[in-house]
């Protein structure tokens, strides 16, 4: 019963970013049907800017979250215009745009390392409080990062589901062609999808750096598991994602307290997943094309 | 032997270079050809050279020389080809996300075992007591003497390739990839086709990881990461995926610049070579991926050139 609990709280506080990472990888999965390798460096990208702005002006933590997160929208928006659209314009196939992603992830990741150096970086932050929830410690960081997954999670769930917005989306994920004879602006609504992605990514970052420290490969290290409950989540809904990321939080926790070391939770979590995959078939998982 | 005209670093930057062109030779079988996006080079690189180590070193052989030796290799690359035919059963069927997502995991797989397994592998500190099979005097004479046994390996490589391309199994890759399900419905049979490359090319792949293992001396976690997959990656795009020519000017252009022009040409002060120049050649690496799948996505031999029989049948 104690395993169970404590695997609860400590898998949905402390892997609440890769909810948070996973919904917005499958947004732009989603809509455009390009799994964005370079994504991981979004989230390295909202863990540097967070520190910036914490360690030069002086912010808060909580003060950097929406600075953060706007900026990271911004960037995640930038590679998109300047590198992902122009390269569907000249009819990139699916393997040609994973390796364009591929390759930017890595100009991105060792830019970073150029430029900052191998010294891990760390928030100027005071100790974060101690929550006691069933018994386990939890700090007032990781209760906000899961607040923040359950505020996107209710605000994505009204925009994509129940706003005209939302509908143009999905108009655009399923028929370009239609949507646009339709008067849906696709350039409009692809940007914002970017940028609500980015957002999302950055904010998953900067709690894993407030967390522990900012490195470049911070993103990196977790896209692998961020990809994998992208793909098993399915992307219909946002809500596969969601239940599957939180199971996958759980399931790491529940593991690494079983197993004593987190490698080997993470390498039956591959496993698992990768075996679910071939067993559900070839079916595809309903990505648009924009 | 007088070695003296050849230095060290050339040497290595060398060995890195054709070690290289044989990844990306089987890259080419398995993403130009088949179209299947294997991001998981360096774990069957890697897995053929620590099953190769682990044989070799932690057994007490009673054969004499070259025999365990020998049997370490082919048990390197064996172990190497039987995770490609289950990987390959993994996601043969899948999208190409699902490929992505299968080879990578299986890349960080393997870089897992090598630390947790510490028994077998020495994790992270590492795995020594690789030798070379002879002896012919100095390090260098014997470095030169192993760096020639990969160009033989590579070269052998490059054959295979080169006949694949003019076979009639060569076609049949090469429709499969094109466009699988018409493959599969004049009866070919696509999923088996796929999955055997996959699994040759990986064994390849072992091996070539193996060769790599008794060079380096020593294997430690760090030298099985994504950088060597890249590095494959890089002179295949840059050379045109879907020829065989692509990857060998493609490799010597770009990991020949870094680790042969750079290395050991240019005057430099040295402690940019530890720190400065990997991180830029990886960003150069990346940034090269990028333009060169946007600007000319067919590399700069551009598209296939059909074997014979295919330009007879399309009139050219």
């Amino acid at each position: 019963m104690e395993l169970f609990t404590d695997s609860i709280v400590i898998g949905l506080t402390q892997y609440a970013p890769l909810i948070l990472a996973a919904m917005g990888l499958a947004l732009i999965y989603r809509l455009s049907g390009l799994i964005n390798v370079a994504y991981s460096e979004t989230i390295t990208l909202g863990a540097y800017i967070g520190m910036w702005i914490n360690t030069t002006f002086g912010f808060g933590f909580y003060a950097t979250l929406l600075p953060t997160a706007i900026a990271s929208g911004l960037v995640s928006v930038a590679t998109y215009l300047a590198i992902f659209r122009p390269a569907k314009q000249r009819n990139a196939g699916v393997l040609e745009m994973i390796i364009i992603s591929f390759g930017l992830s890595i100009f991105l990741r060792h830019g970073l390392q150029f430029i900052f150096g191998y010294p891990v970086r760390f928030y100027k932050v005071s100790r974060p409080d101690v929550i006691r929830v069933f018994d386990v410690g939890v700090t007032t960081f990781r209760l906000m990062a899961l607040v923040s997954v359950v505020v996107l999670a209710l605000l994505l769930y009204w925009v994509v589901q129940r706003s005209r917005l939302g509908l143009q989306i999905r108009a655009l994920a399923s028929d370009e062609d239609l949507a646009q004879v339709s008067g849906i602006r696709p350039l409009f609504v692809t940007v914002l999808i970017w940028f609500i992605a980015g957002a999302a990514g950055g904010l998953a970052g900067s709690f894993w750096g407030v967390g522990s420290n900012v490195a470049p490969l911070l993103g990196w290290r977790q896209f692998l598991f961020i990809f994998l409950v992208v793909m098993v989540g399915g992307v219909k809904n946002i809500g596969g994602v969601i239940i599957v990321g939180a199971m996958t939080g759980v399931a790491l926790a529940a593991m690494t307290l079983h197993f004593g070391q987190v490698l080997y939770a993470q390498l039956t979590l591959i496993v698992a997943f990768v075996v679910f995959m071939k067993l559900r078939g070839s079916r595809t998982v309903g990505a648009g094309k924009v | 032997m007088n070695l003296d005209w050849l230095d060290a670093f050339l040497l290595q930057g060398l060995f890195q270079v054709v070690m290289v062109l044989g990844l990306a030779l089987l890259l080419h079988l398995q993403m130009g050809l088949a179209r299947i996006a294997n991001f998981g080079v360096v774990g069957f690189w890697g897995l053929g050279a620590y099953a190769f180590a682990v044989l070799f070193v932690k057994v007490d052989w009673s054969l004499g020389e070259p025999w365990p030796f020998l049997i370490s290799m082919a048990f390197g690359a064996a172990v190497a080809g039987l995770a490609g035919l289950l990987v390959g059963w993994l996601i043969a069927d899948l999208e190409t996300e699902g490929v992505l997502v299968g080879t990578l995991g299986f890349a960080t797989s393997v870089w897992i075992l090598t630390i947790t397994e510490q028994e077998l592998t020495g994790g992270a500190l590492g795995m020594g007591g690789l030798r070379f099979p002879f002896d012919i005097g100095k390090t260098k004479a014997n470095e030169l003497l192993w760096f020639g046994i990969l160009f033989a390996v590579v070269a052998l490589i490059f054959f295979y390739v080169y006949r694949v391309h003019r076979s009639p199994y060569g076609r049949l890759v090469i429709a499969v990839g094109d466009n699988e399900p018409l493959a599969d419905s004049l009866g070919k049979p696509a999923f088996r086709t796929k999955l055997w490359l996959f699994a040759i090319g990986s064994a390849g792949m072992g091996l070539l990881g193996a060769i790599h293992g008794v060079m380096a001396h020593l294997l430690i976690p760090e030298s099985i990461g994504i950088n060597v997959t890249l590095a494959a990656m890089v002179g295949l795009v840059l050379g045109g995926m879907a020829r065989v020519w692509g990857a060998v000017i493609g490799v010597i252009l770009a990991v020949g610049l870094f680790d042969v022009v750079v290395q050991s040409y240019l005057p430099l002060p040295r402690s940019w070579y530890t720190q400065a120049i990997p991180v830029l050649r990886e960003m150069v690496f990346g940034a090269t991926l990028v333009a060169v799948l946007i600007i000319k996505p067919q590399g700069i031999l551009g598209d296939m050139r059909r074997d014979k029989l295919t330009r007879r049948m399309h009139g050219g």
